[in-house]
């Protein structure tokens, strides 16, 4: 049996439906019962989280984990299924600490709010950046630029007279 | 006495960041109570850029990626495509493949232990590791022209064949390195400053490696017998005889060492795809049914399509590049340009680890903690 | 004022390859100055001056270790010994921008780079030099349809010297380096220290 199957077995109530992502088991989750199934997937042995991936398909996000087990060397897909108006889901940052900057990531250029996360501020791109740019509806025709405030942290502006030196 | 926490802020134009990295250092005298890394300063927003270029035009973006071992990262990227289009690649292409990425693995770790010695002041391994670097550059530039960003993949294969001439001096190549590999040991290995500066620095054990999600020579220092190459063999891997190098103590020696024992590695594997070298098209062709114009040189450019189509679908496809677990999420919508590329670069998880690995330690050691770890900015970034 | 008559048997448009030594000597710029140094008079002492001094500046140029993206790592190699940038007096990498004279700018500058790159440019004392290397630096290259990639460093600083190429080879490198002496050589009057260029 696979760990999708297994998973659906456990926790019947938060896993929607299960199936396979080319060679790899894939599970999609209520967003509401993530943390309570990671954890469960955590338990089965998947000590590896590789990666976390936010795709924008303009009527609704969705979060991809990509998971596996050092032990059981097996893989197992997450996937749940967010609103495009107010994406949000809960943070897997108590479960593995490397989740942090992956989630940062996500919140920066995809623009998924994760719930309980200690530290929820852009990583790739300064404080004050206007948009998410992965998304598809990112407005790529306005430059916005970026100077050295006083105290040495960025501000942008979509106003480059300070930097350039012409126009 | 009343003391005072000083704030120091290093990067991102330093000589010891490998890049544009910068770290914000929050210091009880001589000790960092707290490190916080701020990133971005590389950021090129390749994956933004890979929703609005073809499936092959997308090959030179990953070039960029690791810069500093750009095959395995062209690897990955095609193998995911063929995976999600279910291409079978013929053998010699495998073949060709794995030689140019051990090869290339073999000049990543070069240039990491040269930047870690010359971070800890050492310049002389710097100048040798970028003595045999050369050597290696001019084997892949009598490959496919480059030096640093080769674009030698293709989808379903490899651009060219090897020319002639390239055995012998791969050869050469490999037995001189075997030579140069025993020297680097004798020059660092035992030397005391060296020592006192990595053993026993920046310890991490296998759990909390494992819980932040680090890979490659990193994790195998902390004790985990982990090689993607070994658990989910791609390619012609499982045919090929190579030992996972492992060592226990999860610190920044760990980390060196593992490094020189793959180099190892690497040439032991190409004396065997060397030896075993298959004749066969260097191409996929069935799937297309493209037939070449009479005449025609029989390359990539010939045979394969500049527009290319897959299957609408998802795959995450992984490998082992030289840092470390280096991933492609791509998602086809069925048309020919990718609807989203995520990339899962080794160094940004690596380097997730360092705030708490430096916690505690002074800032020579955050250099020789930072230096062992391998990370190339451009991977971080992206 | 008399007419001007210009000796055409001097102007030669194909230039001679410098064969004895003192046409070596001349080639440098250095002593033709000297020798006709006496029909010129009032000018005398600064062109000789000044171009002792641009040969002094063009032969040991200190850059600052600023590598940014991939052309830093070819940077590193231009450094070593194989291709050893030595040979023009440039191999003291300095960490430091107000120790050096001329800035390499080795790779893509984003928007989050660009100020910092600018300030490091103002933090070098004059007279200072500025290469741009690799398409990424020049016009932003493959990454110029990027939300966050500058489209040119000369947007904010401005270059001597173009070297094109993703990365540029080594040996195109070291070619720029060449015509930026060439520059150098050829650099105005003592007017204009420490006027910003």
């Amino acid at each position: 049996m696979n760990p999708a199957e297994e998973l659906k077995q456990a926790l019947p109530g938060s896993v929607m439906s299960t199936g396979m992502q080319v060679d790899k088991p894939l599970a999609v989750i209520k967003k509401e019962e993530l943390l309570a199934a990671a954890a469960k997937v955590k338990e089965m042995g998947f000590d590896h989280l590789s990666v976390i991936t936010g795709i924008d398909y303009t009527d609704r996000f969705e979060v991809i984990y990509n998971l596996f087990s050092y032990k059981k060397k097996e893989n197992l897909v997450l996937k749940v299924i967010l609103d495009h108006n107010n994406p949000e889901v809960d943070s897997l940052t108590s479960l593995w600490k490397g989740a942090n900057w992956l989630e940062r990531e996500t919140y920066d250029l995809v623009g998924i709010k994760f719930a309980g996360h200690p530290n929820l501020v852009r990583i790739l791109l300064p404080e004050g950046w206007n948009g998410h740019p992965l998304r598809k509806d990112y407005d790529m025709d306005t430059e916005q630029f970026v100077t050295i405030g006083e105290d040495g942290e960025d501000i942008v502006s979509t106003d480059g007279s300070n930097l350039l030196r012409r126009k | 006495m009343e003391t005072e926490e000083l704030l120091i802020n290093m990067g991102p134009v330093h000589p010891s960041t490998h890049g544009v990295l910068r770290f914000k250092l929050r210091m009880d005298g001589e000790i960092i109570k707290e490190c916080t890394i701020v990133l971005g300063y590389l950021h090129r927003g390749t994956e933004k850029l890979a929703e609005m270029k073809t499936y092959l035009q997308f090959i030179p973006y990953t070039d960029r990626l690791d810069y500093v071992s750009a095959m395995p990262s062209n690897y990955a990227y095609v193998k995911a495509v063929e995976e999600l289009a279910d291409i079978e690649v013929p053998l010699r292409a495998e073949y060709i493949r794995v030689l140019v990425m051990e090869l290339n693995r073999i000049v990543n770790h070069l240039v990491a232990i040269g930047s870690l010695l010359m971070d800890l002041g050492a310049s002389t391994m710097m100048m040798w590791g970028f003595r045999e670097r050369e050597k290696a550059l001019q084997l892949f530039e009598m490959l496919c022209g480059a030096r640093m960003t080769f674009s030698y993949m293709r989808i379903g294969g490899v651009r060219e064949d090897l020319p002639d001439g390239f055995i012998p001096k791969l050869k050469e190549f490999i037995e001189d390195m075997e030579k140069r590999i025993a020297d680097y040991e004798q020059l660092i290995n035992n030397n005391e400053i060296f020592l006192m500066r990595m053993k026993g620095i920046a310890t991490i054990s296998a759990e909390e490696a494992i819980n932040y999600g680090m890979t490659g020579p990193t994790l195998r220092g902390s004790g985990v017998n982990y090689d993607i190459r070994r658990l989910e063999p791609y390619s012609i891997y499982p045919d090929l005889d190579f030992k996972v190098c492992v060592r226990s103590e999860g610190d920044s020696y760990a980390r060196y060492i593992v490094r020189i024992d793959e180099m190892r590695e690497s040439l032991h594997i190409l004396r065997q795809l060397i030896d075993n070298m298959p004749e066969s098209s260097i191409i996929a062709t069935q799937k297309y049914g493209i037939i070449p114009m009479t005449g025609a040189p029989y390359t990539a450019q010939t045979y394969f399509p500049r527009i290319f189509t897959p299957p609408a679908g998802e795959v995450y496809s992984r490998i082992e590049a030289p840092k470390g677990e280096l991933g492609f999420y791509i998602v086809s919508d069925g048309t020919t340009k990718p609807y989203r590329i995520k990339i899962r670069s080794p160094s940004f998880c690596n380097l997730a680890a360092i705030p708490q690995l430096v916690r505690g330690l002074k800032i020579p050691d955050l250099i020789a903690a930072f230096g062992s770890i391998d990370v190339v900015l451009g991977d971080v970034d992206r | 004022m008399d007419p001007v008559t210009i000796d055409t048997t001097k102007i030669s448009t194909i230039k001679k390859k410098p064969q004895t030594a003192l046409e070596k000597l001349e080639d440098t710029g250095l002593i033709h100055t000297v020798l006709s140094a006496k029909d010129r008079k009032g000018l005398i002492l600064l062109t000789t001056v000044d171009q002792i001094f641009n040969w002094a500046r063009l032969s040991s140029l200190w850059p600052v270790t600023s590598g940014l993206a991939c052309c830093a790592i070819e940077m590193m190699g231009v450094a070593m010994a194989h291709h050893d940038i030595a040979r023009f007096g440039m191999e003291i990498f300095r960490a430091s921008p107000r120790q050096a004279d001329l800035m390499f700018v080795a790779g893509t500058v984003t928007k989050r780079m660009a100020p910092r790159v600018k300030q490091l440019y103002e933090m070098m004392p004059e007279p200072k030099w500025v290469i741009s290397v690799g398409s990424c630096s020049n016009t932003g290259g493959p990454y110029h349809e990027s939300y966050s990639v500058l489209k040119g460093v000369d947007l904010i600083i401005p270059v001597d010297v173009y070297i094109p190429g993703c990365p540029p080879r080594p040996e195109a490198w070291l070619y720029g380096v060449i015509q930026l002496r060439e520059k150098i050589k050829n650099e105005g009057y003592g007017a204009k220290w420490g006027i910003n260029k």
